[in-house]
């Protein structure tokens, strides 16, 4: 009688784990809701009595041994509401309120404190988090006694880690980047207000069931889902510096996938999906019903399209995978504290000023932007997760390299944050991408980008050229240990073929490679850029991001066999009423 | 999909029209079941190639409202309510005499089970998408497992019994799955948490879950069965620091089958308010640090005793087989034994889940989870085992069910305690048991009697030495959360920071004087084995134990002290356990 067995999860995650970065766009699976009310922001109970905890805790802190030298309290309260269809019947409208709390405290001196790493330690040696129980009502005592906890046990975790980090540098060789632990930033009070967020749970319901029906027509979709998730959150932020921050941060989601088993046992599914800030960004019934045809006309094509065996040749990366190849291959490798990390693989450490892209590219990391053309863009954020400012960075112009995404640990030449330190509530914050875009100033038609890959395609002497049309992620390792590879994972890939034949869909293949050589052999950008919005994860969690990218010719890439399961597809048809061909059009 | 032609569809229409008589047609069943009926047809065409086919489907659906609500301290920190549905599909390939079931395979293998989330929605297809999908799956599982089986056996020359025994089909009527509103659930852990506030505790929380609905049970031997289910939790914990800053962990809970059913509010505050005057108390309490000699176990610490220990005794089902180069190479030891002495003469034990619903405790019913009608069994008779709890998996010389098949989410079902009572042959009055602890300590040379009140529930076991071996003796109980030394003079000392020493079952049959039966106690709990540990709060199936307080000749329990003080007061005046003053 246990509808909801628990357990005590005590997963271990492998140590590469925290080498390989991770992009995704996340497969989030009665009434009217409105949410929380919104006080103006003095008046607010959550900040004020976060700002009381924060000012009697730091005064006593003060008094110990070993003082704080700088402590920083944040909270993101956070509403999700979501709704899921499949097959024409809807699940349940939920909400959920959860407030999720940080600390954020150092001690030592910003040259050398606990957050210094600890260099060739063993596993499980980082400093622990303090977990931050808080309540949901604005009650002063319970959050404050939820945040008392936090930030005791997180002080003296920090204690036990200086003791480590003294002894450690004290048996270590000089680092190769000598840099401090820690950067000044400007003091920012920043209270904003937060209107609430206004949704029909019932439309909404409606609207999944009537769409998630659409896959019954179509005998080849074995699985499919419509899902529609909105999370509204304010953050708060203050440290003892006196910086204050309150601002709020909407996204919002609709989403289709469907999945097949192909008859030599891959899986194949395909997803898509539309971001917004607003419920005024999403696509209409109308729209919403297009793009699950699309996305079961798409897979069902997929399930009979044939393999394509390894291959090296010239590509076309459409904007959506060539955005993912740009954040994978490059926004990683330019994050700050990679720079001074000896087991990085450090690929642009010592590049700064040297061409690493053709001349006609450049690259910029800008959280600042909301919106490119019509689309929302979810790697915009005010205010980063260690208070600073977001602000545009030049990483890479007319193809050389500029600049780092830096969050408040300075590397050699680069002493200041330039508002990239962001975090999933519960990790420490390092620096992460936000709106990675990458423009080029050099540009053709896709018809003519098209046209010198099949020149190519004879000039190589090869049978084909390939098109990556849609991705659904990729994962990077940059590290010393493995080799600094990366993985794009495309869903639609198709073959271009010299005689003039048309193109023809193909499946079963991971785009791969190494940054430097693939870099170099960038030929050519079309006019036209994509969007792709989702989320990266890697040491600091899964944070929102946006990687922007034109049409990009490449002489050669490498492709290998993806992943497959052998499973059978299934052994009898789907129940139910479908046709033996999908319908067209609609 | 097969379509009749004109002339065979007239013919089957006609087959089936009513006829023109005054009998009212039987009501379409609901659409849960009609989706599961259809699926369970089309499972006789399910075939791979050179595999035989599944001779055993079975669904079960948890079909239910659960509601959640958290509070710290008075204020809600989680809650959540709304339906659930969750399918729980078991095919089996082989036949009752050898299957694909009772074979755990190596890390990663597939098993003939699957679970999967139901749209919530009355959708008979979409309902039945899903459990074509999941029955695919459990299909081809089952056939691997199988497979794994026949190879693990080959070139054994163990003669093994039937892995599945026949039950008659279970066909009940339809029942609804009751509304569960979560402000009430809200209410109250707000009410009791509040309490907590201003007493010195660093951690102050209470939680709440009612789950109520129905099993529906659907298989290809012809159960139809709408099984009545539920339990609603509440659990108040509390932490406080000592002096040497050892963190004080305490915690009251009920189990119960609705929510109506716990107890008045008067009396939850009243044990909430106990908890916090122990735990205020505990503060100044001094470690334990090294016991030998007689203990008293009382109240639910009684209860904890018999459940940790008895419980794998009692359970007939035989461990599943494993592949002999697996990690886990399992010619294991069955525990529970017919003819073991597990309690001193003239003791009973009996489960008799069907009297335990008729009393309203938790962990009563009438069905278990594979419809086998709960029997009373009469366990241990004159402290030895004379019979076990049965699944449906056989062992030898016990081909019959006794309806205590149960377990958590997809383990294999098996024997689980449902509703024991443990008697005792000549109940003692309380004084009795204290005198005689306290003639026992002086012949162990201690100045006191350990008294054990409470101990921690394995399923928010920290400390999984418990259930895990290691270089260090195995406590074998867990830790007491509430003790005290009784000294002659009366006088009662609690005491902290205790662990038990190598305790096993044979403790039990040195049982020195017992009470009598205290009132029944619930809990949640699991299947024997590791699983029991670690399952949560509000996580778990219902159990039922009806125990008398028990004074053992002799124990060792390890007592140890804190560590590390907090370093800021708490930010309330007079709210606070020790601070660091250097």
């Amino acid at each position: 009688m246990s509808p909801i067995p628990t357990t005590s999860p005590r997963a271990l995650a492998p140590p590469l784990f925290l080498l390989a970065l991770v992009l995704a766009p996340p497969l989030w699976s009665h009434a009217r809701a409105d949410a929380r009310p919104a006080p103006p922001a003095d008046l607010d109970p959550l900040h004020a009595a976060v700002q009381a905890e924060l000012l009697r805790s730091w005064e006593l802190l003060q008094a110990q041994p070993e003082p704080a030298y700088w402590l920083q309290l944040a909270v993101v309260d956070r509403v999700t509401w979501t709704v899921q269809a499949t097959h024409g019947a809807a699940g349940t409208w939920t909400e959920d309120h959860a407030r999720l709390g940080d600390v954020d405290l150092r001690v030592g001196s910003p040259e050398l404190d606990n957050t210094h790493k600890i260099r060739d330690a063993g596993w499980f040696s980082e400093e622990e988090r303090a977990r931050v129980d808080l309540p949901l009502q604005d009650q002063p005592t319970a959050l404050r006694l939820g945040l008392w906890r936090a930030v005791d046990d997180s002080y003296r975790a920090a204690v036990r880690q200086l003791i480590k980090v003294r002894a450690n540098d004290a048996v270590k060789v000089a680092a190769e980047d000598e840099s401090p632990d820690f950067s000044a930033a400007p003091v920012t009070v920043d209270l904003r207000p937060s209107p609430p967020l206004v949704l029909d749970g019932e439309e909404w319901t409606d609207r999944v069931r009537q769409v998630s029906a659409v896959f019954l027509e179509y005998p080849e979709v074995h699985d499919s889902n419509v899902s529609f998730r909105a999370v509204d959150e304010v953050q708060h932020t203050l440290s003892s510096e006196g910086t204050r921050l309150r601002f709020p941060r909407r996204h919002l989601r609709v989403a289709v996938s469907a999945s097949t088993t192909a008859e030599d046992g891959m899986q194949l599914e395909v997803y898509d999906y539309v971001d917004a800030a607003s419920p005024d960004g999403l696509p209409d019934a109308e729209t919403l019903t297009r793009m699950a045809h699309g996305v079961a006309r798409r897979v069902t094509a997929l399930r009979h399209a044939p393999l394509v065996d390894p291959y090296v040749g010239p590509a076309i990366l459409r904007g959506r995978a060539a955005a993912v190849f740009f954040h994978e291959v490059l926004g990683h490798r330019v994050e700050g504290h990679r720079q001074k990390d000896e087991d990085e693989g450090q690929t642009f450490t010592d590049k700064v000023g040297q061409p690493v892209l053709p001349d006609f590219l450049d690259v910029d990391d800008d959280p600042t932007r909301a919106r490119w053309g019509d689309t929302d863009l979810n790697g915009h954020y005010p205010y980063d997760d260690e208070g600073v400012a977001s602000e545009p960075v030049s990483v890479v112009d007319d193809g050389v390299l500029r600049g780092f995404l830096m969050s408040r640990s300075p590397i050699e030449g680069f002493g200041r944050s330039n508002g990239h330190g962001r975090r999933q509530p519960g990790a420490a914050p390092v620096a992460r991408q936000g709106n990675l875009l990458v423009q080029a100033r050099r540009t053709v038609s896709y018809d003519q980008l098209r046209a010198r890959l099949v020149d190519l395609v004879r000039a190589q002497g090869k049978p084909f050229g390939l098109i990556f049309d849609d991705i659904t992620g990729g994962f990077t390792f940059t590290g010393r240990v493995t080799p600094n590879a990366f993985n794009v994972q495309p869903v639609t890939v198709w073959k271009v073929f010299p005689d003039g034949r048309p193109d023809e869909l193909v499946r079963g293949v991971d785009l791969i490679g190494t940054p430097l050589t693939t870099f170099q052999r960038i030929l050519a950008a079309s006019d036209q850029s994509d969007v792709f919005n989702g989320s990266c994860g890697a040491e600091s969690g899964w944070v929102p991001v946006t990687a922007v990218a034109p049409d990009l010719l490449i002489q050669e890439v490498e492709v290998q066999r993806k992943e497959k399961a052998h499973d059978r597809p299934p052994l009898l048809p789907p129940p139910g009423p479908a046709s033996s061909t999908p319908r067209e059009g609609t | 999909m097969r379509r009749l032609h004109l002339p065979a569809r007239v013919l089957w229409l006609a087959l089936l029209s009513p006829l023109p008589v005054a009998r009212a047609a039987a009501p379409a069943p609901p659409p849960l079941m009609q989706a599961l009926e259809a699926e369970l047809a089309r499972t006789a065409e399910l075939r791979l190639p050179d595999a035989p086919p599944p001779y055993l489907v079975s669904y079960e659906v948890l079909d239910g409202e659960v509601a959640t609500a958290e509070a710290l301290f008075g204020a809600l920190s989680s809650t959540d309510d709304g339906p659930y549905r969750m399918l729980r599909v078991d095919v089996r390939v082989g036949d009752y005499a050898l299957d694909s079931g009772n074979f755990e395979g190596n890390f990663g293998d597939r098993s003939g089970t699957r679970m999967r989330l139901l749209p919530d929605e009355d959708e008979v297809l979409a309902l039945r998408r899903e459990l074509w999908l999941a029955t695919d799956e459990a299909y081809k599982g089952a056939t691997e497992q199988l497979s794994s089986k026949l190879a693990a056996r080959e070139g054994s020359v163990r003669e093994l019994g039937p892995d599945l025994l026949r039950v008659p089909p279970l066909v009940t009527e339809p029942a609804l799955r009751p509304a569960v509103p979560v402000e009430p659930l809200e209410a109250l852990v707000q009410a009791l948490s509040a309490r907590l506030q201003g007493q010195g505790l660093e951690e102050g929380r209470a939680v709440a879950r009612s789950w109520q609905g129905v099993r529906v049970l659907a298989s290809t031997e012809g159960h139809r069965a709408w099984l009545p289910t539920g339990f609603a939790v509440l659990r108040v914990e509390a932490a406080t620091r000592a002096a040497d800053g050892a963190l004080l962990r305490d915690a009251v809970s009920w189990v119960v089958p609705t929510p109506a059913q716990l107890p008045p509010m008067a009396e939850l505050e009243a044990e909430v308010d106990q908890m916090v005057a122990w735990l205020q108390g505990l503060r100044q309490a001094p470690v334990e640090e090294d016991y030998l000699g007689p203990v008293l176990f009382e109240g639910p610490a009684a209860m904890e005793v018999f459940r940790q220990l008895l419980a794998p005794e009692l359970a007939g089902t035989p461990a599943p087989e494993r592949p002999p180069e697996g990690f886990a190479d399992g010619e294991q030891v069955p525990t529970a034994r017919i003819g073991r002495r597990l309690l001193p003469e003239g003791w009973t034990v009996v489960d008799d889940p069907v009297a335990a619903r008729e009393q309203g405790l938790a962990g009563g019913y009438d069905h278990d989870f594979e419809g086998v009608a709960a029997e009373r069994v009469e366990l241990v008779q004159d402290g030895v085992v004379r019979r076990l709890l049965m699944s449906r998996v056989p062992r030898e010389g016990m081909d019959r069910s006794t309806g205590h098949g149960r377990s958590l989410g997809a383990d294999r079902r098996v024997a689980m305690t449902a509703a024991v009572t443990v008697q005792p042959a000549r109940p003692r009055s309380p004084s009795r048991l204290e005198r005689k602890g306290l003639a026992l300590a002086r012949q162990t040379v201690q100045p006191y009697l350990l008294v054990v009140e409470r101990l921690e529930p394995p399923a928010l076991a920290e400390d999984f030495r418990v259930a895990f071996s290691g270089e260090a003796p195995l406590p074998g109980l867990t830790r007491p959360t509430r003790a005290w030394r009784l000294y002659p003079d009366g006088r009662r000392e609690p005491v902290r920071g205790l662990s038990f020493v190598g305790v096993d079952r044979r403790v039990l049959r040195d049982v020195v004087l017992a009470g009598r039966v205290q009132e029944p106690r619930s809990e949640l709990d699991a299947e024997p084995g590791p699983q029991r540990f670690g399952i949560g709060v509000v996580g778990g199936l219902p159990v039922t134990w009806s125990v008398p307080p028990v004074l053992v000749g002799e124990l060792e329990l390890h007592g140890a002290g804190g560590r590390e003080q907090r370093v800021l007061p708490p930010p309330e005046i007079g709210l606070a356990g020790p601070v660091r003053t250097d």
